[in-house]
């Protein structure tokens, strides 16, 4: 009896010791890599870092300015968003209240197979289709451009747009769709007028994370954008090559010193990056949760 | 856009139909339009889907033999076989699972049968969400940072599969949870109630009923570490090795690193167009495939749970 | 079957032999009924005998539901409603329906009551004297005046249901339908909603589904008793009450019923 005891308590102590591995690995995370990044401050001053306008890590004169890796990975995920999200809204509405049910689970493979096209091969597919369209679309030197990046950035974020503004849209209570209809409302009507307004906070938490991962995306920017680390101008930087933070990473970080300033000023874009996503993913998690709520 | 639209259908009918009706058909047209616009944006994200399986099962599928699969590369990759990059991934997702898989069903075991609603649980939840939500390329920084450098293991599959296994956590966690969930309470009470500990009812009564969906789970992470780049980018993978990793501390080539390296900085681009189409349908098939089979034991499964 | 008060002078709801399936079930045997203009008709029977599925033919909310087949005829004012080309839309703008649980949408109060006409196209000026000619006619306008702009969801169960009402009155219809409209609420609000449609019969044909029986016997002119999908019984509720006609009825109204 007691030793039965003592067991399970033991299973269930090495459970919550094992579950507390993963705020103790988010916890590693934050700390290695502030631990590297911080160093790069021996050499840089925090202000010069945050607001420089050039990126020049390896010249006699070496500078460290973050802005042209951030607008960089601003202009692209902008991009990426401004077709994503109505896009992704647009067939995540028509899948969960407009398509018969077969026809819905017909059409949901197909997101499923967006999701897990690896990132290389979007990278790819850009690389030899939609770089060469664009580079003679608009007459330019290279087709590697933030419009580029866009478009396929765009395509990547749409299945986490759409699964997570689907799951919005079909937890509105069916009761407030038959209360909009009973009224002599269109099933149009109701969606924009009742629905989509009742699943507001769950399509917003599904725009952050589409953001999120947007920011977040590495290979195929790294393919498709060019890699000019020069702060775009707006609009016509959406035609010139871009840089993004995470690209900035992937490409440098095999060629620098271990522990050289240049070393540690990736690592300080990394922790940039870390605290974007971190704050995003928080904001749709609160999204989320309120919008749990509502609905009970 | 609609509404010009909407206002467009509108004087074009009132010039036919009198006053009262005409309201009931620009609410009819407006439907009409709005639907034809959001069935239009399904069809633009499948012919997305559709186009790009397309062009690369169409330039992939003349590179792929036996000979591609089963060889080494020769000629400074312009020619020859990925086998070495296949071999690699499989190596990373064998490491890899080894890790996550028990991990991430301890932990969504703690979630779902013995966590209460604490500051503790809220924090480890927190921690899934993030890691989840992490770029791949900070995982890549992280595993540089601690499984290269502090841990000493240098750039090698153990450091790649630490890494990757880190980013497929949530992955595992998330789906075994959802499986634990849909195991019906009635389950564990009537085993309970038999005097049945509460962790033997978990061992044999729960968990076996969750299997279908943590394997899904596994599969769907599996293609995960197949496809992902730029977290070994750093940890392990290598441009070209001639041999095959021999131990865990060995470096290696992957599938996806592959591809990028020779379609972005290979010795002649031009001319290994045709492997990077082959690695690329390789890939494919086997991130794809693994989703199938994802998707088709949730099929048997919920099959199986409606009889 | 239904030879109660079939004389009724000019029925403004027609039903005639309607059948109903859920796929391979049937839910409603060869029903007809006459509902007249003007008074207050309530169906009573156990849960699942299809006076809810019933209602829900009236406005053709049973559309909704994927599998379900439907024969027979409804006539409302001279118009098959399950003619070729009738507009549904339009029909539910005529036939207005409260629902069982109250089903405020996420928004304020005024813009609750406001939804409907402002889709049916309302002038801007005229929506606040609709909106409140719609709350005063749902006798909610005195607790709820200085606070529309607050979120329906703010409001108590019972002033919820009256919100609903008062949202399906300022689209103006000929017939409301309520469906166990009370069956959520605490007995006073329970009370206040029977007044309520005990008012607004002067201006509207009122069909309610109910298992309360002593709602049915003190509101309603008409009665009808369901049972198993089929119309055991339908006539004036006095006589429905007080003589019905068949045996089950007399079980099912003295409680002798399981």
């Amino acid at each position: 009896m007691l030793s039965r005891n003592y067991k399970e308590k033991t299973i269930e102590w090495t459970l919550f010791s094992v579950s507390v591995l993963t705020v103790v690995v988010l916890f590693l995370i934050c700390l290695f890599l502030f631990r590297d990044g911080l160093l790069v401050f021996r050499d840089t001053s925090l202000m010069d870092f945050l607001t420089g306008k050039f990126w020049y890590p390896t010249s006699v004169n070496r500078q460290f300015g973050l802005l042209p890796l951030f607008f960089g990975s601003l202009i692209v995920t902008a991009g990426a968003i401004i077709f994503a999200v109505p896009l992704g809204i647009a067939a995540a509405i028509y899948i969960s209240e407009i398509a018969d049910p077969r026809i819905a689970d017909f059409l949901k493979p197909f997101i499923e197979i967006l999701a897990g096209i690896p990132s290389v091969v979007f990278g790819f597919f850009g690389l030899v289709v939609l770089v060469p369209i664009i580079q003679n679309n608009f007459n330019l030197p290279t087709g590697q451009t933030a419009l580029t990046g866009s478009i396929m950035l765009g395509i990547m974020a749409l299945p986490t747009i759409i699964t997570i503004s689907e799951d919005a849209i079909s937890s509105v209570p069916s009761t407030l769709e038959q209360g909009s209809l009973a009224l002599g409302a269109t099933k149009w009507q109701t969606i924009y007028k009742v629905i989509v307004p009742a699943a507001l906070s769950g399509i917003s938490a599904a725009v952050m994370l589409g953001i999120g991962r947007a920011i977040g995306e590495t290979m195929t920017l790294m393919m498709v954008t060019g890699n000019t680390a020069v702060i775009p101008s707006f609009p016509g930087g959406f035609l010139a090559s871009v840089r993004t933070m995470t690209a900035t990473i992937a490409l440098e970080m095999g060629e620098v010193p271990q522990g050289s300033t240049h070393f540690h000023a990736l690592f300080a874009v990394g922790s940039v990056l870390f605290i974007i996503t971190f704050l995003i993913n928080l904001i749709a998690d609160s999204i989320k949760k309120r919008y749990q709520f509502k609905v009970d | 856009m609609e509404l010009n639209a909407d206002v467009k259908e509108s004087d074009h009918k009132a010039t036919r139909v009198q006053g009262g009706l005409n309201f009931r058909l620009n609410a009819k047209t407006s439907e009409k339009i709005a639907f034809a616009f959001l069935g239009l944006s399904v069809l633009i994200v499948v012919g997305f889907v559709l186009v790009i399986l397309a062009y690369i099962v169409y330039n992939g599928y003349n590179a792929i033999n036996i000979g591609f699969l089963t060889e080494m590369p020769r000629l400074m990759m312009t020619q020859g076989g990925i086998y070495p990059a296949i071999v690699g991934t499989l190596y990373l997702i064998i490491g890899s699972m080894t890790v996550a898989l028990p991990v991430g069903v301890m932990v969504a075991i703690y979630l779902n049968e013995y966590a209460g609603e604490t500051r503790t649980t809220w924090l480890i939840e927190m921690a899934i969400n993030n890691l989840a939500g992490t770029p791949s390329v900070v995982f890549g920084l992280f595993g540089l940072a601690l499984f290269v450098k502090y841990f000493g293991f240098g750039p090698s599959l153990l450091s790649s599969s630490l890494t990757l296994s880190l980013l497929i956590l949530p992955v595992i966690i998330r789906a075994t949870e959802e499986a634990l969930l849909t195991v019906p309470k009635e389950y564990r009470e009537s085993s309970l109630a038999l005097g049945v500990s509460k962790w033997q009812t978990i061992r044999h009564v729960v968990l076996p009923a969750a299997i279908p969906g943590i394997v899904t789970g596994s599969v769907l992470s599996i293609g995960r570490v197949a496809g992902e780049t730029a977290p070994i980018l750093f940890t392990g993978v290598a441009y070209f090795l001639p041999r095959l990793p021999d131990s865990v501390y060995s470096q290696f080539m992957a599938l996806p690193y592959h591809l990028f390296v020779l379609a972005t900085a290979g010795t002649n681009i031009a001319k290994t167009r045709s492997i990077q189409y082959g690695t690329a349908l390789v890939l494919l098939i086997i991130v794809l495939g693994l989703n199938l089979v994802a998707v088709l034991i949730r099929r048997h499964y919920r099959k199986k749970l409606k009889v | 079957m239904t030879e109660g008060i079939q004389n009724v002078s000019k029925p403004q709801i027609k039903v005639e032999n309607l059948n109903l399936w859920y796929g391979e079930k049937q839910a409603l045997k060869n029903v007809s009924m006459n509902i007249p203009k003007n008074s207050i008709t309530a169906l009573i029977g156990p849960s699942g005998c299809g006076k809810s599925t019933f209602i829900r033919c009236l406005n053709r909310m049973n559309d909704l539901i994927n599998n379900c087949k439907i024969e027979g005829k409804v006539t409302i004012e001279s118009d098959n409603i399950y003619g070729p080309d009738v507009d549904v839309v339009d029909l539910r703008k005529s036939v207005g329906m409260v629902f069982q649980k109250p089903n405020p949408f996420p928004m304020s109060i005024y813009d609750n009551v406001a939804y409907g006409p402002r889709i049916h196209g309302a002038n801007r000026k005229d929506l606040d004297g609709i909106v409140e000619q719609a709350l005063h006619s749902a006798a909610i306008w005195d607790e709820v005046s200085d606070r529309l702009k607050s979120p329906a969801l703010s409001l108590s169960g019972g002033q919820q249901q009256r919100l609903c009402i008062a949202r399906t009155l300022a689209v103006k219809p000929k017939i409301i339908l309520f469906d166990e409209p009370t069956s959520a609420l605490d007995p006073i609000s329970t009370l206040r909603i029977e007044d309520l449609t005990m008012n607004l019969k002067k201006d509207y044909t009122i069909v309610i589904v109910t298992h309360n029986m002593q709602q049915a016997a003190r509101i309603s002119d008409y009665t009808g008793f369901f049972l198993m999908g089929e119309l055991i019984e339908f006539g004036q509720t006095k006589q429905i009450f007080q003589n019905p006609r068949e045996k089950s009825t007399e079980d099912y109204i003295t409680g002798r019923f399981g």
